[in-house]
């Protein structure tokens, strides 16, 4: 069973927010509900500074603090070791949303449910990429399999680092910064 | 259609017909439907993009008979199967709140009554002929922004007119690079980033003035190592990919260029050998570079002298692999007083890099070409006589502007000034992204017959006497047209959304049928279209399956440049017989910062197009999700001026007073304030992104620069004041 994991360089993001409403259409979200956010950061002092830009969302932790909280068993691990939400079972209760380090859950406020990067499974099975890996225009996204890495995201699988592993939820979205 | 009063992202993406279909079976649960909605099958119906000049190649997913996402044609050189925000939410126009639905009629101050197309071709006919009896066709002018299917239809109705005043968009964006090129390399070559090892970048920026294949160019140069210069006042998301960001004073640059000119010179580091095949005028040329040494120009520029050395020498060792990138708006397409010099010296120092036609340095575009209508069967109007009434092409007035681009943003002042009578708009917005808005409006509403056709409400719509809708990009084919080694076409992925809209071939052949013009347009958009790709071997078919289909590059043409004298000309004579610096020569621009003021500095954002993308609803939501409305002001300045990241201010020119929050940061000139170019929409009848962020056109007065009459768009010093936290 593929587990699945995505790898961000976010020293090529150009923030051109490509990949957010890719995911929002993707995932058929109003224009108020976003998968994907962004962080920035500046650095540095004029005429020297330095600017990053970090897209986050669900991190798909192996230890997921969102799943524990979750009263109806909505949020869960699935077989390919992503952090997902049932729709079907999840109340709106929103403990989740808090419980996420990342502030990677949304609040579908029109369905009631909260809601969250789901690695567009349904085009992985399709043997597509996600929304956000296709679209993105710099190539910042490397979409793979941690058991059986190919290709450009094995080749970047060295380099990339959890986010803030302090937080001690083991991720599997890795980055480059 | 009831379904399009829900909005789109709704989860619940069904039409009438789907609900009928399910609720007639033996089980109707919303779960059941929900399921069947979503798992409804998807077709892919190929488009190209509209929301900006890239026109990215675009599979259209349509489920359920409504458009559910957009993905990126592979083999369309624009978008290369990726697509930016815009793309992604543009598409959605189709369902958009503020669209145009019926032919409209002012009655009043933003007071319109919907009328019949009939009432609506009639009445504009009855009044155009008015126009041209009481003033001829002198008067009458007609602005756009030229995309393959109204570069047919509007000039064609026009000549049939009379008219000759047809203008583009451009002195609201490159006009003074365009008419520098003409007459300085008779035309435009673009920067070959693949293949350059040290590439300047003046102002210009690929990832946020941006296509899909420009950014990951930039990224795929900079990834392997190429020398990139990022010039520009502002640390702008380009210096991502940029080996060196240097800030420059804003209006700057042509002091930049002549140092460089002076250096590659002074030090021998020029092509000897391509100046003497290629350039007219080089003596003279370096006459005039003699005194502009690094040393002065560091003064003007604020750019060290040691890295002005530095950049010209990169230039000079690297060459002929080494270039200025072309440039576009940026820094001095439309925006400073010295552009259209800016750009000519621009042209001069890839000359002296001798870099034209070769790998690494600049060439000029050989497209494949597409056919046209049998015109014996089809008669085109001849050529009209009538004497521009923008000025452009008349001595003394704007002679060496581009008579295809024109000046579009004088034409309000022109009405005021009895010059114009009557004026067709199509799909640009004059009176937003031009200076001085309030002088547009007035100017727009005095002309005796003013027409609008759009998609959606405007402010320029606001001014019409009557509005002409549009139906938006998937709804429509339209005629294709050639990119790269290819041709594409728009096709349409749904039904028309709102029944009075209608595809504008349609829309200027009954015009010119109520005209009395029928006979110029015996033919379909169909017909036009065919005949199009013909000679490229490419059927409609072809293009309806596939959306972009490779053709045959034609042959490369032997090395040559489309002047009067065929060569480069470092010395123009054109220029000199109209009383133009032949040679390049130092002109400050207007604006310049002091102690109390900045220059008000702009540009685009990733994902916004200009004004109109602030107006798509899930683009507005990032804007505000991420404050990005915000003024940028340098953080020592800011400092000493107490202000502080976040804070309320007021803006303040002899124009406007205006209230903004700022982001205070390193990333900026001490003496620039930059405000993104999105934002400040007013018009009444818009219910998306109306008085979110404010416009640097309102602070900016409307004027002409003088050789190519462009806007002068960043001429403006502004004061800045803290209001609030």
């Amino acid at each position: 069973m593929p587990r699945y994991a995505m790898i961000i360089d976010a020293k090529k993001c150009v923030g051109c927010y490509a990949c957010q409403v890719a995911c929002q259409m993707q995932n058929e979200l109003g224009p108020e509900n976003a998968y994907i956010r962004f962080e920035d950061r500046e650095t540095g002092k004029y005429p020297n500074p330095k600017y990053v830009m970090v897209p986050l969302q669900c991190q798909h932790c192996q230890d997921a603090p969102c799943v524990p909280v979750c009263p109806t068993t909505a949020s869960h691990k699935d077989k390919n070791g992503l952090t997902m939400v049932d729709k079907d079972k999840c109340m709106g209760c929103r403990r989740c949303v808090p419980a996420c380090p990342y502030n990677a859950r949304t609040y579908l406020k029109d369905e009631g449910i909260v809601q969250a990067c789901n690695m567009c499974l349904s085009l992985v099975k399709q043997g597509e990429e996600p929304a956000c890996v296709s679209t993105c225009l710099t190539k910042a996204r490397y979409f793979g399999d941690l058991d059986n890495p190919k290709g450009e995201f094995a080749k970047q699988l060295a380099k990339a680092k959890q986010l803030r592993p302090d937080f001690g939820t083991k991720p599997t979205l890795l980055y480059i910064i | 259609m009831w379904a399009n009063k829900f909005p789109r992202r709704t989860f619940l993406k069904a039409t009438a017909a789907t609900a009928a279909a399910v609720g007639a079976g033996d089980v109707f649960s919303l779960g059941e439907w929900m399921k069947q909605a979503s798992a409804a099958p998807v077709t892919k119906i190929p488009s190209l993009c509209e929301t900006c000049s890239a026109a990215c190649g675009m599979w259209v997913h349509v489920k359920n008979g409504r458009i559910w996402k957009v993905t990126g044609q592979k083999d369309h050189g624009q978008s290369k199967g990726k697509l930016c925000a815009r793309g992604h939410a543009g598409i959605a126009q189709a369902y958009h709140k503020d669209r145009i639905t019926h032919p409209m009629k002012r009655v009043g101050e933003n007071d319109f009554v919907p009328i019949t197309w009939e009432q609506a071709y009639s009445e504009i006919a009855a009044k155009l002929k008015k126009v041209l009896q009481e003033h001829g066709p002198d008067k009458v002018f007609f602005s756009h922004n030229p995309r393959p299917t109204n570069a047919f239809y509007w000039p064609r109705l026009m000549a049939a007119v009379g008219s000759s005043t047809i203008q583009s968009h451009h002195s609201m964006c490159s006009t003074g690079r365009d008419v520098a090129y003409k007459w300085t390399t008779g035309g435009m070559a673009t920067a070959d980033l693949g293949n350059t090892k040290y590439i300047v970048f003046l102002g210009r920026n690929y990832v946020e003035g941006l296509s899909p294949s420009s950014a990951a160019g930039m990224e795929a140069a900079y990834a392997k190592g190429t020398n990139i210069i990022v010039v520009d006042p502002r640390h702008s998301n380009a210096c991502l990919f940029a080996t060196e960001w240097v800030p420059i004073r804003p209006g700057t640059d042509l002091a930049l260029l002549l140092a460089v000119a002076n250096v590659l010179i002074a030090e021998n580091l020029y092509d000897k050998e391509f100046v003497d095949e290629w350039c007219v005028g080089f003596d003279e040329f370096k006459k005039g570079m003699k005194d502009y040494t690094p040393e002065w120009a560091s003064s003007v520029t604020d750019i060290p002298a040691a890295t002005i050395y530095a950049i010209a020498r990169g230039l000079g060792k690297n060459r002929p692999a080494s270039c200025i990138e072309q440039g576009y708006k940026a820094p001095n397409g439309c925006n400073y007083a010295n552009g259209t010099q800016m750009f000519r010296m621009v042209a001069c120092v890839n000359a002296l890099l001798g870099n034209y036609g070769k790998a690494g340095g600049m060439k000029f575009g050989n497209p494949p070409k597409l056919g046209s209508l049998d015109a014996k069967k089809h008669p085109a109007p001849p050529k009209p006589k009538a004497k521009r009434c923008d000025g452009v092409g008349i001595k003394g007035e704007f002679p060496l502007c581009q008579p295809n681009q024109g000046i579009v943003h004088m034409m309000p002042q022109r009405a005021l000034e009895g010059k114009a009578k009557a004026g067709f708009l199509y799909r640009i917005n004059v009176a937003r992204n031009a200076p001085q808005p309030e002088l547009l409006t007035k100017g727009y509403k005095a002309l005796d017959l003013f027409v609008v056709c759009d998609i959606k409400w405007s402010e320029s719509a606001m001014c019409a006497h009557y509005v002409l809708p549009e139906c938006s990009a998937a709804e429509r084919e339209d005629l294709p047209t050639v990119v790269g080694a290819a041709v594409t076409m728009r096709t349409a992925a749904i039904d028309v959304v709102h029944s009075e809209t209608k595809p504008l071939p349609e829309i200027v052949t009954e015009l010119a049928g109520h005209m009395g013009l029928g006979k110029y347009f015996n033919f379909t958009r169909e017909d036009v279209a065919a005949a199009m790709v013909k000679p490229l071997g490419v059927t409609l078919e072809d293009l309806r399956t596939k959306g972009t289909v490779k053709v045959k590059a034609p042959a490369a043409k032997p090395l040559g440049f489309n002047t009067k004298s065929k060569k480069i000309e470092m010395y123009c004579q054109a220029f000199a017989d109209h009383g133009y610096k032949p040679v390049p020569e130092w002109e400050p621009p207007y604006a310049k910062a002091d102690k109390n003021s900045f220059v008000l500095i702009h540009g685009k954002q990733g994902f916004l197009s200009h004004t109109t993308s602030i107006s798509d609803p899930y683009l507005l939501a990032v804007a505000k999700r991420g404050d990005l409305e915000r003024l940028w002001i340098n953080a020592d300045r800011a400092k000493k001026m107490g202000i502080r990241d976040g804070d309320l201010v007021e803006v303040s020119s002899p124009q406007a007073t205006r209230k903004v929050r700022v982001k205070v940061t390193e990333r900026v000139h001490p003496e620039a304030a930059y405000l993104p170019a999105g934002y400040g929409r007013f018009a009444p009848f818009l219910k998306t992104g109306v008085g979110y962020g404010i416009n640097p056109n309102d602070f900016t007065p409307c004027r002409a620069e003088a050789i190519s009459g462009h806007a002068m768009m960043m001429e403006v010093t502004v004061t800045i004041r803290k209001v609030g936290e």
